[in-house]
């Protein structure tokens, strides 16, 4: 089968632990042939696992160090105005002086939620040599765009968080809404009788918040030519085709109120 | 037998003695007494030391004060476990008052999450009850309220408010009484023994048939090594706000007398003690 699960209409917008799993399977398999990194890795002496993936970039880090060599991690809003760096704070057209960036490892880990019956997103990142980036540090390498919308609600920002098969600290973007958002799109494809990957869609929307990239190609059964779902990843392009949204809007595939407070809006203003 | 009401005020009301002791590589102006606290079970660390904080402070140079975290025989404490869960899991086995060694230095980044303020206390708080809610009725009693009662629950946790927590709080334990109980319970099982921080599934308080699910039917299910087979020695001691329920307690009542605020059955195994 191509890619897991034809949409459910309404009640389709949650997810069972086993179509994650082969909505997995057939990404990874997608992946593999893209050479793009994705990995399954297994948790010692159980079951379940995790998609994983590790990229390097470049971001603005403040980690500051103490007398002792040790990142005063949790104080880099202290650390900058020691260093007298403040005015630089909270200015998205400030660009960035390169002596300022440095190389930076990103973690992604893709999770089952039993409890929302969704996956999660999350990551940790970090300089090359070890030391991991503070909230702030991350926050700062959000895309100002997403940031607005993620500091509206308390549950819908970026949060430190135990990763619950690991048990170390992670950031993760928090999936209470992740049904809310995913109802339109399943509902589109119910509509026209399409075949989706859950995590092709929801990963699309979810990772460009936090740098990750998931190319169109994905959307493309194995070895046959690409359906047409550009509406369900165009967060990858720079530009939506014109009139995009419009033509789900008028479908009534999307409900602005559940996406009013929610990351997926900044779409409409591309419009 | 006691009124089941008398079971939340004992659960709430629970306290743990415990000394806090700083650090001996913590550089001191002058010598640190150790500090005596009765610790609510129910609340967390980070959200019931400032007093701590304070104390040592008093002997410390500004400039040695990072973020404060509490280890207890080499582990680091995880702040957003509840205290009466760190106490089980790592300590049970121990003479009281509890010892926990408190640093100002070297954050075991790769180990805990950071705590600035009590706001992401709440957050933390806030997550959980919500997640417990998903699993209870699908989200739907905690969407219903307003701000002010999610509010509430937090204020009636932190200022150690019995009577204002539950008036909010017994909505969160409601369900259909055709259905006997919740859609699923909310549950947590914590174990020393792997990296893995806590199991969590999906399980329902009532089978197919209609009966009532236990506690070692859940166990049975999602932790068996910790039940004993017919001729061996326990291995595991199940332990919940530090007592050891019955295996044939239904796992619906725990759910409704032992969770904690969060909405949460943490149960904790514990390997028993070998004497």
């Amino acid at each position: 089968m191509m890619s897991g699960e034809r949409a459910e209409g309404a009640e389709g917008c949650f997810l069972d632990e086993e179509t994650f799993r082969r909505c997995c399977d057939h990404f990874l398999q997608r992946s593999q042939a893209l050479h793009d990194g994705w990995s399954w890795e297994q948790v010692k002496g159980t079951e379940e696992g995790y998609m994983k993936k590790t990229v390097l970039g470049t971001g603005r880090v403040n980690i500051s160090t103490a007398q002792d060599g040790h990142p005063r991690a949790g104080e880099v809003m202290d650390a900058v105005g020691d260093q007298g760096q403040v005015d630089d704070l909270g200015d998205e057209d400030t660009p960035v002086p390169a002596e300022g960036s440095s190389v930076i490892r990103f973690e992604y880990h893709v999770l089952y939620s039993c409890s929302y019956q969704t996956p999660v997103l999350y990551f940790r990142a970090s300089t090359l040599d070890g030391r991991p980036l503070s909230l702030e540090d991350v926050w700062d390498q959000v895309h100002p765009n997403y940031r607005q919308r993620l500091l509206q609600g308390p549950w819908d920002t970026i949060t430190q968080q135990e990763h619950p098969l690991i048990g170390q600290p992670f950031f993760f973007l928090h999936p209470c809404r992740t049904a809310d958002f995913m109802r339109p799109l399943l509902q589109v494809a119910h509509a026209e009788n399409r075949k989706l990957n859950y995590i092709v869609s929801w990963l699309s929307v979810v990772g460009p918040v936090v740098g990750l990239d998931v190319p169109l190609t994905y959307c493309e059964p194995l070895g046959s030519p690409a359906l047409p779902l550009w509406h369900l990843t165009d967060h990858c392009l720079t530009l939506p085709p014109a009139g995009a949204w419009q033509t789900l809007h008028s479908k009534g595939c999307l409900n602005p109120t559940a996406f009013d407070h929610h990351l997926i809006s900044f779409s409409f203003t591309w419009m | 037998m006691a009124d089941d009401k008398d079971v939340l005020r004992d659960v709430w009301f629970g306290r743990i003695p415990t000394c806090f002791t700083l650090y001996q590589d913590e550089i001191t102006e002058r010598e640190a007494e150790p500090f005596y606290l009765l610790l609510p079970r129910v609340s967390y660390l980070t959200l019931v030391t400032d007093k701590v904080k304070k104390h040592f402070h008093k002997v410390m140079r500004q400039e040695d004060l990072e973020e404060m975290w509490f280890e207890y025989e080499g582990t680091p404490l995880k702040w957003h476990y509840p205290i009466g869960v760190l106490f089980d899991l790592h300590a049970s086995n121990t003479a009281l008052p509890w010892n926990i060694t408190v640093h100002f230095k070297d954050f075991p980044e790769r180990d805990l999450l950071h705590c600035p303020s009590n706001s992401v206390i709440e957050a933390h708080f806030m997550s959980s009850i919500k997640e417990a809610d998903a699993l209870k009725h699908k989200g739907q009693v905690v969407n219903e309220m307003q701000k002010k009662d999610h509010k509430q629950l937090w204020m009636g946790l932190q200022n150690d408010k019995f009577d204002q927590f539950w008036a909010m709080n017994r909505k969160l334990m409601e369900y259909p009484t055709e259905e006997g109980g919740f859609r699923y319970i909310p549950f947590r099982i914590y174990q020393t023994m792997s990296d893995r921080p806590f199991i969590q599934k999906l399980f329902r308080p009532v089978s197919s048939e209609g009966h009532a699910h236990t506690l070692g039917d859940l166990l049975k299910e999602v932790f068996p090594a910790a039940i004993p087979q017919d001729d061996e020695q326990k291995k595991y001691l199940i332990v919940i706000h530090g007592i050891e329920p019955l295996l044939e307690t239904p796992v619906q009542w725990l759910s409704e007398h032992l969770s904690h605020p969060d909405n949460f059955l943490h149960i904790s195994i514990i390997p028993a003690p070998s004497d």
